[in-house]
């Protein structure tokens, strides 16, 4: 990443890390194209580098042996990997991979880890990171324990344009029923339903979103929350 | 084996049937059925919908992939007869 800039990153948290804490990192990140499936951690597994997402988005899931669900998401607002390195471990039980293809800056866990028991300031806005994924998850469970599946996919669906570019998005019904951990055809009647609220238009494996607003109505105080404590904690960049 | 798409019918209304775009390969016409009730189940059990009020009134019309009726299954058939417990 040699010859890359700060601003030029288009990751929110590279962008708004001190000068000098990027200084540090930035001989040690790599750019790393993050192809649709990519594993970037598995559950149980030391986790050996981070990604500081450019594009594209990640979801991080909870396994049983009966399947398994989105739990979070994270795009060019955060990082993988954070949640382990930065607790002081080296692994975690979710696992998490690539929802909508990107790219990323990856950086091996050892360089991230000394960096910041190097630089308290880079600490604690990782930490700050970490907390907003904690904010995310903790939102997640009460929708998910409250909210109907077309409130549920209207608020997935808005997480998901707000770190991508563009109002086309690539996701097939498969698998917005593992983010939703619902069985596909629910998945389809939510669609139908928002689709004839005019929120959104659906083809075949892509979803376009036709009416921000109006998926905003629909997804209510499911969404939001999350959002502004991200805003309060690391800032607009 | 062969492609089975789910066509939901939740309401009396022709209008009220949500299009399985996407389909799932099985074996026969009896897995699909299976497909279906485990289906039906998990959407009863976790589907919350603003456009559902029962799901016990709801069915599943089973087409092959030349979009042909293969069976319906009304929800109501995850629950056993009486007479089978």
């Amino acid at each position: 990443m040699d010859h890359t800039a700060q601003r030029d990153t288009r990751n929110q948290l590279l962008r708004a890390m001190r000068a000098e804490d990027f200084a540090t990192l930035r001989p040690h990140l790599r750019h790393a194209e993050l192809p649709l499936g990519e594993p970037l951690i598995r559950s149980h597994q030391p986790v050996e580098d981070l990604y500081f997402l450019d594009s594209g988005v990640a979801s991080i899931t909870a396994e049983a042996s009966q399947g398994r669900a989105e739990v979070g998401m994270t795009g060019r607002e955060g990082m993988v990997g954070a949640v382990p390195v930065l607790l002081g471990s080296d692994r975690v039980a979710s696992a998490c991979f690539v929802q909508i293809a990107g790219a990323a800056w990856r950086i091996p866990a050892a360089a991230l880890s000394a960096a910041t028991e190097a630089s308290p300031s880079l600490h604690r806005l990782l930490l700050r990171y970490v907390q907003t994924e904690l904010v995310q998850a903790r939102h997640t469970a009460y929708v998910n324990a409250t909210f109907t599946l077309e409130t549920r996919l209207a608020r997935w669906l808005l997480m998901c344009h707000d770190r991508t570019d563009g109002d086309d998005l690539p996701l097939k019904h498969e698998c917005l029923s593992m983010m939703l951990g619902v069985q596909r055809s629910g998945v389809t009647l939510a669609l139908q339903n928002l689709k004839g609220g005019g929120g959104i238009r659906g083809r075949r494996g892509r979803v376009q979103i036709l009416d921000r607003e109006r998926l905003r109505l629909v997804a209510n105080a499911s969404y939001g929350a999350a959002e502004a404590e991200y805003a309060r904690l690391i800032g607009g960049a | 084996m062969g492609r089975y798409f789910f066509n939901l019918r939740y309401g009396t209304d022709p209008g009220r049937i949500a299009i399985d775009p996407e389909g799932s390969v099985l074996p026969d016409a009896a897995a699909a059925r299976a497909y279906a009730l485990q289906a039906a189940r998990d959407l009863i059990r976790r589907g919350r919908s603003d456009a559902v009020r029962d799901w016990f009134a709801c069915a599943f019309d089973i087409v092959d992939a030349a979009g042909r009726p293969v069976l319906t299954v009304p929800f109501s058939e995850t629950i056993p007869d009486a007479a089978e417990e």
